[in-house]
């Protein structure tokens, strides 16, 4: 591999978003050193002002043909700008949502928050398993002291917990990449020789390599088995990091595993059945998330096993292993973007009212402020799939992509999915709807306070709110916006 | 051939006890050194499986691993540490206030 300078500056000049992030970050290192008055309103500017920007630049280089950066570590491309999007959304919102909380007043916090995104748009370009390993680690290693940050007891635990299982899951990850490595002889996974080599091998370990490289990435967006931690860090981290932490990496690691299980698959070569793991892994996660929401009583955990349960309904678009089922993978994403920032944004203006600890204590706040309630009403029903929410409408795609692709192979694992899925949606109205029940349809107890809600906040929901109504009726809008991608790997 | 073939097994097997001590010991530390004993292992491939090829992809990668378990010790150590000034034991069985509540 020939690296001159000259494509070294080359490359450095498509990495402008990523390289105004590390900016802001180191920027925000020095702010958090140096000023001492107002430094959370002018860290919380900086780092809003740096995601606008980035969003702006990444916006304006759309459609723009693949380039390949580095001698190949990166490329870039409309699939990877279009999830780099999404993070700088996510961020966006995030530091919107936290500028009242008292954790959000290091500089750190914005730091880290700053270092994830630019983990994960790095892992979205990511080509080569160098790459993938240290923009992962880049986000892993941030997340597990973000999960930490509410500096009590319990998010300690939430962190060492978060911390020790997401370990184990990079450990195998990389005894995967070097399995891998020796048998296709390279690193760079869309290399044509990767392709070559594996599927002229026969050994199982190819198998075995892949699974474990899929684990780490698994892990990231917390499908079955390697859900453990998510209901025990969503339980203890502040609101605003769960809802990042819950879009932004989980995201990226979707991403990658488009990628890197397009590249195991070997464009259909491949002699292992792929499509079968992935839809045992989607179907695991959706019947373990939904049946495990059922009982909890604390929102944010039950939260948690939803979002296992999403993950599922995600993988099912991949586990077509079609274009349409991936252009449907990435409508469902902005959609699940949208409908679990309104709901944990919601949950976090609750909570600034008291402590928020079980679904009983939101008893009859719906009748005394009534628009936080009607949000959270909204978040929730798309969260559940219902119209009149995009929610309905990505759930309606992915599953007619699932249709197709069962019609078109008649593989029988697809159509357990489907109608497990089904099941399932109907499964997690009990839980999804517990919250509004409790919101619009129980009394305020006595002795309870009357709370009022903030300006800002809602304005924010507000705005959420009418785009996700806004794409249930018009969902052209993004799926043309989304087929232009062309993706080749 | 033959020493290629049991380095490789070497590496399986420092991978497998690395997971057994994962699995089996309590103290947060030891499984700490789990994880190392695992990365070690991917290392030993690497730079195995690159002595057979031309070019320096698995050695790098290789340092680039060791970097990556560097910096996983030291945040790992200071969650271990954070934890251990709430609950006084390192030991994850301990450190149960989150868990399922009926």
């Amino acid at each position: 591999m020939e690296l001159r300078l000259t494509e070294i500056s080359d490359s450095a000049v498509n990495l402008l978003p990523e390289l105004i992030i590390t900016t802001s970050l180191i920027a925000s290192i020095i702010i958090g050193l140096i000023i001492t008055k107002n430094r959370q309103a002018i860290l919380h500017a900086l780092a809003l002002v740096t995601y606008l920007v980035t969003f702006l630049i990444v916006i304006q280089r759309w459609p723009s043909q693949p380039s390949s950066l580095f001698g190949g570590m990166l490329r870039l491309d409309d699939f990877s700008s279009f999830f780099k999007l999404l993070f700088l959304v996510g961020g966006f919102l995030t530091i919107l949502i936290s500028t009242k909380k008292k954790e959000a007043t290091a500089s750190e916090y914005i730091l880290l928050i700053n270092a994830i995104v630019l983990g994960s748009c790095l892992l979205s370009m990511s080509m080569h398993f160098v790459m993938v390993l240290l923009s992962i680690e880049l986000v892993s290693l941030s997340s597990y002291i973000l999960a930490g940050f509410g500096f009590d007891k319990k998010s300690s635990e939430g962190s060492l917990k978060y911390f020790l299982f997401g370990t184990v899951a990079t450990a195998c990850m990389i005894y995967g990449f070097s399995l891998i490595y020796g048998l296709s002889g390279t690193l760079d996974f869309s290399a044509s020789q990767f392709v070559s080599t594996l599927s002229n091998s026969s050994s199982t370990l190819v198998l075995i390599g892949s699974f474990l490289i899929l684990a780490g990435f698994l892990f990231k967006i917390t499908a079955v088995p390697f859900h453990l931690w998510a209901p025990d860090v969503y339980e203890s981290a502040p609101t605003p990091i769960v809802a990042f932490l819950s879009i932004v990496p989980k995201l990226a690691g979707l991403a990658i595993l488009v990628k890197v299980v397009l590249a195991v698959n070997l464009f259909g070569q491949s002699g292992y059945p792929w499509q079968t793991i992935i839809s045992v892994i989607a179907l695991a996660s959706i019947v373990v998330g939904n049946l495990s929401a059922l009982p909890q009583t604390n929102p944010k955990r039950m939260l948690a096993y939803s979002s296992v349960a999403q993950s599922g309904f995600l993988l099912i678009g991949l586990a077509t292993l079609s274009m349409e089922g991936i252009h449907f993978l990435m409508f469902y994403s902005v959609i699940f973007l949208l409908m679990n920032f309104l709901v944990f944004s919601t949950l976090n203006q609750y909570e600034h009212e008291g402590e928020m600890l079980t679904v009983d204590s939101f008893a009859g706040l719906g009748r005394v402020s009534f628009f936080p309630a009607f949000s959270m009403l909204i978040g929730m029903v798309a969260l559940t799939g219902l119209p009149p929410t995009a929610g309905f409408t990505a759930k309606l795609l992915i599953f007619s992509s699932l249709w197709a692709s069962y019609a078109e192979t008649s593989t029988g694992i697809l159509l357990i999915l489907f109608v497990t899925g089904l099941i399932a949606t109907v499964v997690s109205l009990f839980f999804y709807l517990k919250i509004p029940y409790f919101l619009f349809l129980k009394e305020v107890p006595a002795n309870s306070v009357p709370t009022k809600s903030s300006g800002s906040g809602n304005v924010l929901h507000l705005i959420l709110v009418i785009v996700l109504i806004y794409l249930f009726i018009q969902p052209g809008v993004l799926m043309g916006w989304i087929n232009q991608i062309t993706f080749v790997l | 051939m033959a020493k290629i073939d049991l380095l490789f097994y070497l590496g399986a097997f420092l991978f497998c006890s690395g997971l057994l001590i994962v699995f089996t010991k309590k103290n947060a530390i030891m499984i700490l050194l789990g994880i190392e004993l695992m990365l070690n292992a991917a290392n030993l491939n690497l730079v195995l499986f690159n002595s057979q090829k031309t070019g320096l992809e698995g050695q790098l990668f290789a340092l680039f691993v060791i970097i990556v378990a560097v910096c996983e010790a030291a945040v790992g150590i200071a969650i271990i540490l954070k934890t251990y000034h709430y609950y006084h034991t390192s030991v994850p069985d301990q450190i149960s206030e989150l868990k399922e509540k009926p």
